[in-house]
């Protein structure tokens, strides 16, 4: 079975030969130090360059890392085009914003003066260049930063949570242009050919805002980006970081096809308060970076024993992870 | 109005996150005459530290906790211009910030938000901080505490890195090392020789309570 074919069946709740492997990319970084060497691409050009960006995306499918393919390799792209200046970061530092464009909710009618494409197009070419050249075999991951923290990478968070309740509805506009903004990207990625959307939002987490924020905020403007892509006929991942005990009556009315969690949620659990639902992750990438191969191997067994269906690290992958140690959750599943 | 119950509607107010009324009740205290230090402990942070309890309970969250501060924070505005000189020397004083290579800082920002409410002087290094720069300051500003955080396990053992710092130059006891975030656990500050680990803010400025007998 073709790993394309194999996430297909996954995602849509049946049975494969076997689990899945993935690292989608964006916030839930795959490459690595050892991998740009053995690769000859690095950042932080790939970050600004397609083809770049589509031959580092490719070397982690090719070196046994993960059975697809993912682009961009950060949070940026989406804050950037909306007019938030970007320093790019370097072979170790993700890229992150740097100025902030707004200092209310208030002010969201600026950001369609300062709209401009940025890397974009980059991306979509990436993704294009990626689905050329794999022939379809392997699935294609866009990657989109979540509402929220698109939100706050613009204007500084901790007035952006205060204004949530204090200028809820300039808040509830604010968002709804950001959400936009981001279903345009997305449907741009999956027109290039992006077999598979995944969405994280770090700063949207029901830990962070609690469960009556996370389904105002969190809840309502992913299922508007879910439902136009899911209308696309792709697949739909969403990870959501931090503990999930308040929040899972929430989380269920997620409509992706894929929940995927953070190392700190037990399976079990979230098998447990989610029922019916496809879930992945979430293998420790504290282990992944500075444990052995064999303990990588467990966890990963471990996972999928209780409810993973699709084995993947449960966030970003730290720069000095060793190779052995990202290979070895493919071999462990392998064998399952 | 009787003072109490002009104490009692202030830290009410706090914790309905109701910052003009704050303004105005805390403007009223002082025609009255009361004591601004009064206010501040009976009413303002009576009404922050509700706010701690519900965080703890999981009734109230970040964007909670966010406004009533800034209530508080209106009001303290208010009171504070009336207070004669206080001796702030007599302060505990905490020295925070988010480890270098992270910028992830909501949690320390909320420990940042409740230690002042708690009525700790804070000095706040940011997020993505060099890791001499906790020990520099710590020394210059004379701290009793070092919090340090991180939402990545990769920059986790900068924090072990610190405490190396203290150690080598013979300074360690002088402060209590906490330390938190997401990846963080009490194993782990066992392991490098931190004072506490602790979940979330209000643990954090319990702790710290606790370990200075305040």
């Amino acid at each position: 079975m073709g790993p394309k074919e194999r996430l297909k069946l996954i995602m849509d709740g049946k049975q494969a030969d076997r689990p899945a492997c993935i690292c989608p990319g964006g916030m839930m970084n795959m490459v690595t130090a050892e991998l740009m060497q053995v690769a000859g691409v690095w950042l932080p050009e790939a970050h600004s360059d397609a083809r770049k960006m589509a031959d580092l995306a490719k070397a982690v499918y090719d070196h046994g890392c993960f059975e697809n393919v993912g682009v961009p390799f950060c949070m940026t792209v989406e804050a950037e085009s909306m007019g938030a200046p970007v320093d790019m970061g370097s072979n170790v530092i993700e890229p992150r914003v740097i100025g902030y464009v707004m200092e209310s909710v208030s002010e969201y009618e600026k950001l369609t003066v300062m709209q401009k494409p940025g890397r974009i197009p980059t991306v979509v070419e990436a993704i294009r260049m990626l689905k050329e050249e794999l022939q379809g075999k392997v699935p294609v991951v866009g990657n989109l930063t979540g509402p929220i923290s698109t939100a706050g990478s613009l204007m500084e968070p901790m007035i952006f949570y205060r204004e949530l309740r204090k200028k809820n509805t300039d808040a509830h506009a604010f968002l709804q242009y950001v959400t936009d903004c981001l279903i345009e990207f997305g449907m741009a990625q999956i027109r290039a050919g992006a077999d598979v959307i995944a969405i994280s939002d770090p700063s949207g987490t029901g830990e962070i805002l609690g469960p009556k924020y996370f389904e105002e905020f969190a809840v309502k403007y992913l299922n508007q980006m879910i439902e136009e892509f899911r209308a696309e006929g792709v697949g739909t991942i969403v990870h959501i970081c931090g503990q999930m005990n308040p929040v899972y009556k929430q989380a269920a009315e997620i409509k992706s096809h894929v929940l995927s969690f953070d190392s700190m949620v037990p399976m079990q659990e979230a098998k447990a308060n989610l029922p019916g639902r496809v879930l992945m992750g979430n293998v420790s990438t504290y282990a992944l970076e500075f444990g052995s191969p064999e303990k990588v191997a467990s966890l990963t067994k471990y996972c999928a024993e209780n409810g993973s269906s699709i084995l993947s690290p449960a966030c970003g992958l730290g720069m000095k992870s060793p190779l052995k140690n990202v290979q070895a959750i493919l071999e462990a599943v392998k064998w399952l | 109005m009787e003072k109490e119950l002009l104490f009692k509607e202030i830290s009410d107010n706090v914790v309905e996150m109701e910052e003009d009324i704050v303004e105005e009740l805390c403007e009223k205290s002082l025609e009255m005459g009361i004591d601004p230090t009064e206010t501040i402990n009976k009413g303002l942070i009576d009404g922050m530290d509700r706010v701690s309890v519900l965080y703890e309970d999981g009734e109230y969250f970040l964007p909670e906790v966010l406004t009533a501060s800034y209530a508080l924070n209106v009001g303290i505005d208010v009171l504070k211009p009336h207070i004669k000189q206080e001796e702030s020397s007599k302060r505990v004083k905490v020295v925070i910030g988010v480890v270098e290579g992270d910028t992830h800082d909501i949690g320390k920002n909320l420990v940042k938000i409740m230690s002042e409410s708690g009525g700790f002087e804070v000095y706040d290094l940011g997020r993505d901080v060099p890791l001499d720069e906790f020990v520099t300051v710590a020394e210059e500003k004379e701290c009793d505490f070092i919090c340090m955080s991180t939402l990545m396990t990769t920059t986790m053992p900068g924090m072990r890195t610190v405490i190396e710092k203290l150690n080598e130059k013979n300074i360690r006891d002088k402060y209590k090392v906490l330390i938190g975030g997401g990846p963080v656990s009490q194993k782990f500050a066992d392991e490098i020789g931190a004072d506490a680990y602790t979940v979330d803010a209000a643990a954090c400025v319990k702790k710290m309570k606790e370990l200075k007998g305040v």
